[in-house]
């Protein structure tokens, strides 16, 4: 047993998970408790998720029949850049941190972040640029030009309103935050595992953490810079991406998906981690193949920089870039498979206990092929050049957002709950939010394959009655009311668990990682003392010592003589 | 030890920021009349001057940090005010050079090639103007003696900056002043 | 709004294919709907038959404890490989029929877009028109593609390719039309608050009469005949109108707006939003913003009887 006390801590004690009167709001605003952080992570997310799916709804509203005329087509430009915005940066960015925050420190027997100060900092600012985005409704308009925000529509002459300038400012400061959030993140990783925790040994969340902290590290300063870019274009007149001033319009696009395209890993790198713990556990079996979940992120992480160009096949760069460019995009598909197959593995032979969290994880593995054969369909040139910028592309990216990201991250909200907040969500109420979505889900975005297919772009504020159309559309409607109702029930769900739902024994569900060794809520000190780590199952070692995975020939195989040494965080 | 691990993962993604902005640079450079007006306007000679400054302030910062390594705390704040001044001079010739172009009409909205030389060269001033500010602290507080005989890794990290935004204007300088002027010379 | 003047439009869903371009797609769009289908189905049966299988019954026997199988591991590898590189093959090949090298060609179109309306001109002639892009069938034609403002793209589902129009840029579709007919499409690049109104009408014509159309097209602007039409004329070209429209044969030279030499001949207007009828004029010419707000028609105060006397005109640019 090895004791560890050596982070630094915050001065007040925190002990529990609600806004409540004994506590304050101050002493939240205030703290630099990476679990507090976390959470408050989560809530963040969890608003704009209800902002942002509002702003959907209206849409969806606007869409149900043809030649509709309740939304102004500027509105309606506003309201789907924004949800589209705000889904990425403000919904399932905060989500993935607040997990990560919450978690990597408790999942490496560490009491806090690296450092924690630099911790509230990364939240705030984030905080603080979804808060600046969201002023520009009240300063004139919200930006009107799509989420990637194409130029030289997001100029100054085609786009006067503030917005774009909000746009601007409002992503760069969450993306300083998102910076800041990552280099706290490695360094937590890389220095602050309880002693004989080696790389080898490491959750496999954490595993994708550090891959994605990394990512995120080179794909944004190209988001960064093309920000600033535009900027200076709006505020000063420079010249970079309006072709009127002899700048590129085509620059600004290379930019952005040299960072967009990392991006849409970025969010899903994270929830293979989620899954590669949900899936042992529920199957009470280990990881199948470790080293290759963890050698397939490596992979995709790395292939991320070589496929941007493929949201830009039809700008006309020539046959020979966009061959290469589909060879990669092609191969992408390759290791994500590897995970999907491994998590089949991890659960045949295994005994499966079906609760929420593995609800999600079995449905993510239908719907999220879906969404990734529909991206491996725009791979393939040629029929790209037929759906790109159709409804097609509309279902593509929320299946592997929804079907993906959210699944993912609502696997793990009901996995980790009961640590979070010491309490069970109610099991009844939590499969009919689990079954109302999922067909909600399905309803609103299937129909839009076929949509894409007869004809219809996206980002169109109203549409002609062509055949098929309205009917379709309407379909989808009200599927994203199902949906709605479903969020709806999922808020009801949280609040009334963390209220008076039963309380949870520390180790809920009988798993393998350290968070689930300390008391649920955790303390404000996360762990006195933390038990032996000898393989990648800490905990299952401790509690069938019998059956130890470091104690079978096969294990003691794997884990022998790979302690590496962990670095001293006392610096000498 | 996680500081100076910290720097570093923060100098790679500052590195990554110059790269996107210098591939900008480059991308716009290939366009017809860019190079002739980089030609016509910038002076190859006094900048060459000012950037020796900026170089040399890297080695008089590693001095200070080896010093510092030896606790001989005079020589460490002599190498410390050292820096600041070289660092300094070299903000006040971008400056005059900023003067002299805005003079001579070039400015970010003038041109395509204002827009990418006032951008780039910008942001590097900028990198350069922090580090000054990070520096000057750390010189006030080894003044008021709160480095004396402690084993504080903050030398070592500034320094990683600091050299980080030297090797950045080694490529900016290269590419913005050197290849045209050898451009210049062979055509 | 009424859509009777849709009604000859031919379908236009990818899998309509009209030319051949569009006809290779929709094979290798076959071919990759059976495999993903194949892999899909793959999934969904093994996860539900894993499911099911092995739920839980025993709660507390922990079952055998498998960590990895290289053989299997070698498979989820190298089947989807084989997949990949197939599909790699077959789509580099279809790229290049669809869109071979442009060589020295010179374009039979060119295309431009605006917001939001498209301008088309035919090289070679004086004609240019807007809206309502006339091409003849049978013969392999090179299409200029540009844009005037913001990027655009040139979509019409049963034709092919689409492509995107970016301002500064040239960029080329090759096309061949097999089947005279009305093909619908749309603008498929958000070009800003009325991208949802950029509609596109191709009507494919045999080649004599493409021909003959082109030959009409190169006649000048219509003198008026009747009072009201010259009444109108006389407004066109003394109002504002003619700094953006362009009339041939007369003053009027303006190309910010649509080329109206021969308005009266379109089905459509403003890009399929209605019909083109007088009413529809009278309408548009009263108050542009509340029909397409944003459009970059500035709202005359006009009399009642200048618009009657603009859309007499207007209706008679046969
Ligand atoms: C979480 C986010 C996420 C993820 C994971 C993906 C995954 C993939 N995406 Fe997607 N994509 C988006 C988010 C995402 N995408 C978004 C948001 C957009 C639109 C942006 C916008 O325009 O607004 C987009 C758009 C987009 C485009 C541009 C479309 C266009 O605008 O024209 C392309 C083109 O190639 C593409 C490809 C892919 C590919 C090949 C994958 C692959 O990674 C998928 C891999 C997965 C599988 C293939 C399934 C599992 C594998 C098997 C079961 C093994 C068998 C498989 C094979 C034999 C191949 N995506
Ligand atoms: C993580 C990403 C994410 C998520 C989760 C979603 C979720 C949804 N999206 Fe989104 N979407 C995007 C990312 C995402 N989207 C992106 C990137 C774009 C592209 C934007 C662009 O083109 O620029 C897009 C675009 C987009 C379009 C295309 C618009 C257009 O092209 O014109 C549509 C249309 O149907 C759509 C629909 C939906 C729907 C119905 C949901 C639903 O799942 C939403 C469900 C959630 C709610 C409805 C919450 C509401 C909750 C309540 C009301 C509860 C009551 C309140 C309390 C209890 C307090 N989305
Ligand atoms: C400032 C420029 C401008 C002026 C002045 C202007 N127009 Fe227009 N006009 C446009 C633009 C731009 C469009 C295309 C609108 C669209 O579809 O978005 C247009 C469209 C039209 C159309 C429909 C064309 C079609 O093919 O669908 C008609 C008819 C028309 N204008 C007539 C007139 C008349 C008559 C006047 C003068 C009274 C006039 N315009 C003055 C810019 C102008
Ligand atoms: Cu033009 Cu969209
Ligand atoms: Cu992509």
């Amino acid at each position: 047993m090895s004791d560890i006390n050596f982070i630094p801590e915050p001065e007040e004690p925190i002990p529990s998970l609600s806004v409540s009167n004994n506590q304050g709001i101050l002493q939240w605003i205030s703290s630099v408790d990476h679990k507090q952080i976390g959470i408050m992570y989560l809530w963040l997310s969890v608003l704009f998720l209800v902002i942002a799916g509002i702003e959907i709804l209206l849409v969806r509203l606007q869409l149900a029949i043809p030649n509709n005329h309740f939304l102004a087509p500027e509105v309606y430009n506003q309201l789907f850049t924004m949800h589209g915005t705000t889904m990425i940066f403000f919904v399932a960015m905060p989500a993935i941190f607040g997990f990560t925050t919450y978690l990597v420190p408790l999942m490496i027997g560490a009491n806090d972040m690296a450092f924690p100060r630099l911790n509230a900092f990364s939240f705030w600012t984030t905080f603080f640029g979804g808060s600046l985005l969201y002023f520009s409704f009240l300063a004139g308009g919200a930006p009107d030009a799509g989420w990637f925000n194409y130029a030289p529509l997001n100029e100054y002459n085609y786009s006067s309103s503030p917005g774009i300038d909000y746009y601007c400012s409002g992503l760069l400061f969450a993306g300083i935050g998102t910076l800041t959030a990552s280099v706290n993140f490695i360094v937590t990783i890389l220095h602050y595992r309880v002693l004989p925790m080696s790389l080898k040994q490491l959750p496999l969340f954490v595993w994708m953490i550090l891959i994605n902290s990394f990512l995120v590290l080179a794909a944004f300063p190209s988001l960064n810079a093309a920000l600033a870019m535009l900027l200076l274009d709006r505020q000063l007149h420079a010249h970079f991406f309006s072709a009127a001033g002899g700048g590129s319009a085509i620059l600004w696009q290379h930019l952005f998906w040299l960072f967009g395209h990392p991006e849409v890993y970025i969010v899903i790198l994270p929830i293979f981690g989620i899954f590669s713990e949900v899936f042992p556990v529920f199957s009470r079996k280990p990881i199948f193949g470790y080293g290759m979940v963890v050698g397939s992120g490596v992979a995709i992480a790395l292939l991320a920089f070589g496929v941007w160009i493929h949201h830009m096949f039809a700008t006309g760069l020539g046959n020979t870039v966009n061959s290469f460019f589909a060879a990669s995009s092609l191969l992408i598909g390759i290791p994500t498979g590897v995970k999907i197959f491994n998590w089949l593995a991890t659960m045949h032979g295994g005994a499966i206990r079906f609760s929420v969290s593995m609800l999600f994880a079995i449905a993510f593995l239908i719907e999220f092929t879906i969404g990734g054969l529909s991206g491996i369909s725009f791979a393939i040139v040629p029929i790209d050049w037929q759906l790109t910028d159709t409804y097609y592309v509309v279902a593509h990216l929320h299946f592997v957002f929804i079907g993906g990201t959210l699944f993912g991250l609502l696997s793990g909200l009901f996995y980790w709950f009961p640590k979070m907040s010491g309490r069970l969500p109610d099991p009844r109420l939590s499969k009919w939010f689990f079954w109302l979505f999922v067909a909600g889900f399905n309803i609103t975005f299937l129909v839009q394959h076929a949509l894409g297919a007869m004809g219809m772009p996206r980002r169109v504020y109203t549409y002609p009655d062509l055949p098929g159309w309205g009917i379709l559309n309407l379909i989808s409607t009200i599927g994203a009311f199902l949906m709605a109702g479903s969020v709806g029930l999922l808020v009801f769900i949280l609040v009334r668990a963390i209220k008076k739902g039963a309380v949870a024994s520390p180790d809920a569900w009988d798993a393998n990682t350290l968070e689930w060794t300390t008391s649920s809520p955790p303390g404000l000190k996360n762990f006195d003392r933390v038990i032996p780590v000898k393989s990648t199952r800490p905990f299952r070692d401790y509690k069938r010592p019998e059956d130890a995975d470091w104690n079978r020939p096969e294990g003691a195989r794997k884990h022998e003589g790979k302690y590496i040494p962990q670095n001293n965080p006392h610096g000498k | 030890m996680e500081n100076k691990l910290m720097v570093k993962l923060v100098v790679g993604t500052e590195a990554m920021f110059f790269l996107a902005l210098i591939m900008a640079y480059i991308y716009f450079s290939l366009l017809p009349g860019f190079t002739s007006r980089q030609a016509d306007h910038l002076d190859i000679r006094s900048t060459a001057i000012f950037s020796a400054f900026l170089f040399s302030s890297s080695f008089t910062f590693w001095r200070a940090e080896t010093n510092f390594k030896k606790g001989k705390m005079t020589r460490l704040k002599g190498w410390l005010l050292l820096t600041l001044a070289l660092g300094l001079v070299f903000l006040v010739g971008q400056g005059t050079e900023y003067a002299r172009l805005l003079k001579e009409n070039v400015s970010i909205s003038s041109s395509l090639f204002g827009t990418s030389f006032f951008t780039l060269t910008g942001f590097h001033g900028l990198h350069v103007l922090v580090g000054l500010v990070v520096i000057s602290i750390v010189t006030t507080l080894t003044f008021m003696g709160d480095y004396d005989r402690s084993s504080s890794s903050v030398f070592g990290t500034v320094g990683i900056y600091w050299h980080f935004v030297d090797i950045v204007w080694l490529f900016v300088f290269s590419i913005v002043y050197v290849l045209p002027h050898l451009h210049k010379i062979t055509t | 709004m009424p859509d009777l003047f849709l009604l000859n439009i031919s379908a236009s869903s990818i899998f309509d294919a009209a030319s051949p371009e569009a006809a290779s797609i929709r094979q290798l769009t076959f071919e990759f709907i059976i495999a993903a289908s194949a892999v899909l189905l793959l999934v969904v049966i093994l996860t539900s038959y894993i499911t099911v299988k092995y739920r839980s019954k025993h709660r507390h026997e922990d079952p055998k404890q498998i960590t990895g199988n290289r053989a299997l591991e070698i498979w989820m590898v190298s089947v989807p490989l084989a997949l990949v590189i197939l599909f790699l093959f077959r789509s580099l090949a279809t790229m290049n029929a669809i869109l071979p090298d442009r060589g020295n060609h010179t374009p039979d179109i060119i295309i431009t877009g605006h917001q939001w309306f498209w301008e088309a001109s035919y090289p070679g002639t004086t004609v240019t028109t807007a809206n309502e892009i006339h091409l003849p069938t049978g013969k392999r034609i090179l299409m200029l593609l540009n844009a005037a403002d913001v990027i655009h793209d040139w979509w019409v589902p049963a034709l092919g390719p689409k492509m995107d129009m970016i301002p500064g840029m040239n960029n080329y579709l090759w096309l061949t039309i097999n089947q005279p007919g009305i093909y619908d499409g749309a603008c498929s690049e958000f070009c800003g608050q009325q991208h949802a109104w950029m509609r596109i009408r191709v009507i494919a014509q045999l080649q004599p009469d493409y021909e003959r159309w082109l030959s009409e097209q190169t006649t000048n602007t219509h003198i008026p005949q009747d009072t009201m039409a010259k009444a109108g004329a006389i407004l066109f070209l003394e109002s504002t109108c003619s700094s953006c429209h362009r009339l041939k044969g007369t003053a009027a030279a303006g190309i910010t707006g649509p080329d109206l030499t021969h308005f009266g001949s379109r089905q459509t207007m403003l890009t399929g939003m209605m019909a083109n009828d007088s009413g529809n004029v009278a309408r548009w010419l009263s108050d542009p913003q509340a029909v397409k707000p944003g459009a970059h028609m500035p709202r005359f105060i006009f009399a009642k009887d200048s618009i009657r006397a603009l859309t007499a005109y207007l209706e008679q640019l046969k």
